[in-house]
């Protein structure tokens, strides 16, 4: 279990203290969004719904890809790289 | 063949290597539709336009209103009221009488979305909901046109272009993901960032050059300035697409 790095997008940065990117450990994406959590408790209202499930209009993504379908199961390893991808649909 | 008026018009990117008289006479043939009349399709059809598309058809069927006008930059303030393909159809003539410009008010449905883009060689999303663009993509994709989507929220702004049956669709990356429906905050760079990065990939797809933003939705954090791409595979089991095609 690695450190692995979260990229954090600018519209969630004033939950990070402003931080760009945070450093988690973890051996699946769902526990290193764990660890982000923890660290920055905020966060937790901008990934889960009250029932715990990562909100559907979010992506996570490991070095640049889609983590689904797997999502929080998939494994990640030291080194890797996570992105939160909001899904938006304005015009 | 290219009048002596278009030669001089388009002189400057004919100049543009592999592009040539060839490319222009590729553009002045081709039939571009825009859904939606609004903040990407603002710059999209300004740029398409301005390139030299044979025919672009907009389908919209709201009004202008006040504030619109912040990002929807085809609609002025003596258009408040107006409908809005009246009044982008106004202003793209204006810029290019060479262009014909087809204007629809309606509504893009279920029922309608295959009609609408039958006969066109191009579909580009500048929808401001989610479901619409299911129904866009879905169409696009049964009738084997070319679909170039883009969104925006915020500073924040997403394109990606889909060629049926070779490369990920919208279903593909978001599988059916719905955004509330709702007021949306909004400035008018991200749409014109984005917008004209679909036009840019119409533009390269119609001409046959460089390479396109398939297989991978852009995504532009415009508070940071940072493009970022997230990697998608054609997805075999896609509701939309699944059936079509090999992969790429
Ligand atoms: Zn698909």
């Amino acid at each position: 279990m690695g450190i692995i790095k979260i990229n954090i997008p600018a519209y969630m940065q004033s939950f990070t203290n402003n931080m760009e990117v945070v450093e988690v450990n973890g051996s699946t994406v769902g526990e290193c969004l764990n660890h982000l959590v923890k660290q920055f408790p905020g966060m937790k209202k901008q990934l889960f719904s009250k029932n715990g499930n990562l909100f559907e209009n979010i992506i996570i993504s490991v070095n640049g890809e889609s983590a689904y379908p797997e999502q929080l199961a998939k494994p990640v390893k030291e080194g890797d790289e996570l992105n939160i991808v909001l899904i938006v649909g304005g015009g | 063949m290219l009048t002596t008026n278009e030669l001089e018009r388009y002189d400057r990117q004919i100049m543009i290597k592999g592009f040539g008289e060839e490319g222009q006479e590729k553009l002045k043939r081709a039939r571009v539709i825009i859904a939606g009349g609004g903040g990407l399709s603002s710059p999209s059809s300004i740029y398409l336009a301005a390139a030299g598309v044979g025919m672009i058809r907009i389908v919209d069927n709201d009004k202008v209103e006040l504030s619109n006008l912040n990002r929807q930059v085809l609609h002025w303030d003596k258009d408040i009221g107006r409908r809005k393909v009246d009044s982008a159809a106004e202003k793209l003539k204006k810029l290019n009488e060479g262009v014909e410009i087809e204007a629809i008010d309606e509504m893009i449905t279920e029922a309608n979305v295959s009609q609408l883009v039958a006969g066109f060689d191009l579909v580009v999303d500048a929808m401001d909901n989610l479901p619409t663009r299911y129904l866009l993509n879905k169409a696009a994709l049964e009738k084997d046109i070319p679909f170039f989507h883009g969104a925006v929220y915020g500073f924040e702004g997403r394109a990606m272009t889909i060629i049926p049956g070779k490369t990920a669709c919208l279903e593909c990356v978001y599988h059916g993901t719905t955004t509330p429906e709702e007021k949306f905050p909004v400035i008018g760079v991200t749409p014109a960032i984005i917008g004209c990065i679909q036009a840019a990939e119409v533009i390269k797809y119609i001409v046959g050059i460089g390479e396109l933003l398939t297989n991978r939705l852009l995504i532009c954090d415009g508070l940071n300035l940072k493009f970022t791409e997230l990697k998608v595979k054609k997805d075999p089991n896609c509701k939309h697409c699944g059936h079509l095609g090999g992969k790429e």
